[in-house]
């Protein structure tokens, strides 16, 4: 599985990298960068939490 | 789909295959080279006249004739992304098709510097729709679109699409979709976007337009000049587009030609001319640089006549990590400096943004200012330490391409214009003029390149 952030949505409120920080963090624009978009296992729920969380609805969780 | 006006008809051949009966008098003293014409309005190709041109249409192809003739005249689309026409046809052909599937011949022409696509369907519509309604019919197209760049070229597809209904044609139903002035209203999703009914800005899509176009159906979506090939290739065959030659796409091709010409305008050429041949008849004069390909294309420096000796086709410019990309040839004569063409258009395409993404938005108005600083020599190693800090936050992180083609532009101009940046870095220019006043970019645009470098 995958996270995928789509930046067109996205605004840039930062939730997801609070929940994801091994993922993602803020850029000096406060924009999130993905380090990494494999998603493990462990981290499902908290991908979950972040794409419901996200105000813009711009985070999916993608089958690879 | 019968006509009766059936003559012998002759292949065209060398350098007019799209503009075979514009205007006779269109040819040069190169035959693999044809002047075709200015952006000037152009007299429209009537069906009578297509028909006497090319023959008649030709019907009842099934998937893998037309699959077969593409892959062996190795046509690639015209847009510039040098991709094989055959593999997006098969990638439509093979998706679920179940809920139908679209054909959308793409004509908005974005790159400011591009008259090709416009000049093509106000002169020769029909040759577009012949390759357009073919394909669709034979992938069973629910919806076939010709997204177009002005009124002219609008009402050309559209008088052309009235003449075949009043000639009996039972053809897939073709409509004509506007493109607004913008540089992203040409990206392959502004223009699913638009036919969508809504703005024509880029959509972040994880999956292939290929697979998920319109409507979130498999989308055949290639330049309107490539169907105009299509047009030609199911008609005279495969081997006779290659003519002989092997390599990569070597049928002939459109060129827009601008900047430091005495003969501005399009030129259709036979596929490994020189580029100098295509300079010379548009009569370039004092040559310092040439833009290949356009806004997202890249820079040749140009030094002596040996630089211009490259065969114009994407396997001799891949050597020099340039491309034909949409097809642009931009001359700067030695009145201009390079760098500073470049730092004026980077920083047009900086206030091109769709305004959608965070990286897109803040980061290309730091790479025009850092690039400026470097061009306008105000402060270079500055503007050299802002270039590597930023570009790694925007490279790959927008919505579509065009960050990106932003990025590719710099560092062409970086690679190509070593010597120029290290006279700027000495304080000199090789241009002695201050005053500078851009060739390649439209004169509206026409920034205030001073005013980025202090931002
Ligand atoms: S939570 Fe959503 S809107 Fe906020 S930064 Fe993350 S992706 Fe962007
Ligand atoms: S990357 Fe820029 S141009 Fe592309 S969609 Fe985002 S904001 Fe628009």
């Amino acid at each position: 599985m995958k996270i995928v952030i789509d930046p067109t949505r996205c605004q840039g409120h930062g939730t997801c990298a609070a929940l994801l920080a091994e993922y993602i963090e803020m850029d000096k624009w406060h924009f999130p960068i993905l380090n990494r978009n494999q998603l493990s296992e462990s981290h499902l729920e908290a991908a979950k939490k972040a794409v419901q969380l996200c105000p813009e609805l711009a985070i999916k969780i993608i089958e690879d | 789909m019968t006509d009766s006006t059936s003559t012998s008809i002759m292949a065209p051949s060398g350098a007019r295959r799209l503009t075979l009966g514009w205007e006779a008098s269109w040819k040069t003293s190169n035959p693999e080279i044809a002047f075709a014409g200015d952006s000037q309005g152009r007299m429209r190709l009537s069906l009578s006249e297509h028909i006497s041109n090319y023959g008649r249409i030709p019907t009842g192809f099934t998937y893998s004739l037309v699959s077969d003739s593409l892959r062996v005249a190795n046509l690639t689309g015209r847009g510039g992304a040098k991709f094989p026409f055959y593999k997006k046809l098969a990638a439509v052909y093979e998706a679920d098709r179940k809920k139908g599937c679209y054909v959308v011949a793409n004509g908005a022409e974005s790159e400011p510097l591009s008259i090709k696509d416009s000049l093509l369907l106000k002169t020769n519509p029909h040759l577009v729709i012949d390759g357009l309604v073919m394909v669709a019919e034979v992938l069973g197209a629910k919806g076939v679109y010709i997204y177009v760049k002005d009124k002219e070229a609008h009402s050309a597809v559209n008088s052309a699409l009235r003449e075949r209904r009043e000639r009996g044609f039972t053809e897939a139903k073709v409509s004509v979709i506007d493109a607004p002035a913008t540089y992203v209203a040409g990206q392959e999703t502004s223009v699913i976007r638009r036919i969508e009914k809504g703005p024509a800005v880029p959509k972040f899509s994880i999956d292939r337009v290929a697979v998920s176009g319109v409507k979130g159906q498999p989308t055949l979506l290639s330049n309107v000049e490539t169907f105009a090939h299509l047009g030609l290739i199911l008609r005279f065959g495969a081997d006779w587009y290659r003519s002989g030659r092997s390599g990569f796409d070597s049928g002939s091709r459109l060129v827009s030609v601008s900047g430091a010409v005495d003969r501005p305008g399009l030129y259709e050429v036979s596929s490994g001319v020189a580029i100098g041949d295509i300079l010379r008849e548009a009569k370039a004069h004092s040559v310092r640089a040439l833009l290949v390909g356009g806004y997202f294309g890249g820079w040749l420096n140009v030094r002596d006549e040996n630089d211009l000796r490259v065969a114009y086709d994407d396997f001799t410019l891949g050597d020099k990590k340039l491309s034909i990309g949409a097809g642009i040839l931009g001359v700067l004569s030695k009145e201009t400096c390079p760098v500073v063409e470049a730092a004026s258009i980077v920083d047009y395409l900086a206030e091109q943004s769709a305004g959608q993404c965070g990286p897109c938005i803040n980061g290309l108005p730091e790479i025009s200012t850092a690039f400026a600083r470097i061009a306008l020599s105000s402060n270079i190693d500055r503007g050299i330490s802002e270039l590597k800090a930023v570009i790694p936050l925007v490279e790959r992180r927008g919505g579509c391409q065009h960050p990106d083609g932003v990025i590719a532009h710099v560092r062409s101009t970086v690679a190509a214009f070593g010597d120029e940046i290290k006279l700027h870095k000495a304080g000199k220019c090789s241009v002695a003029s201050s005053n500078h006043h851009s060739m390649l970019l439209p004169k509206k645009a026409q920034g205030n390149l001073a005013a980025a470098s202090g931002r």
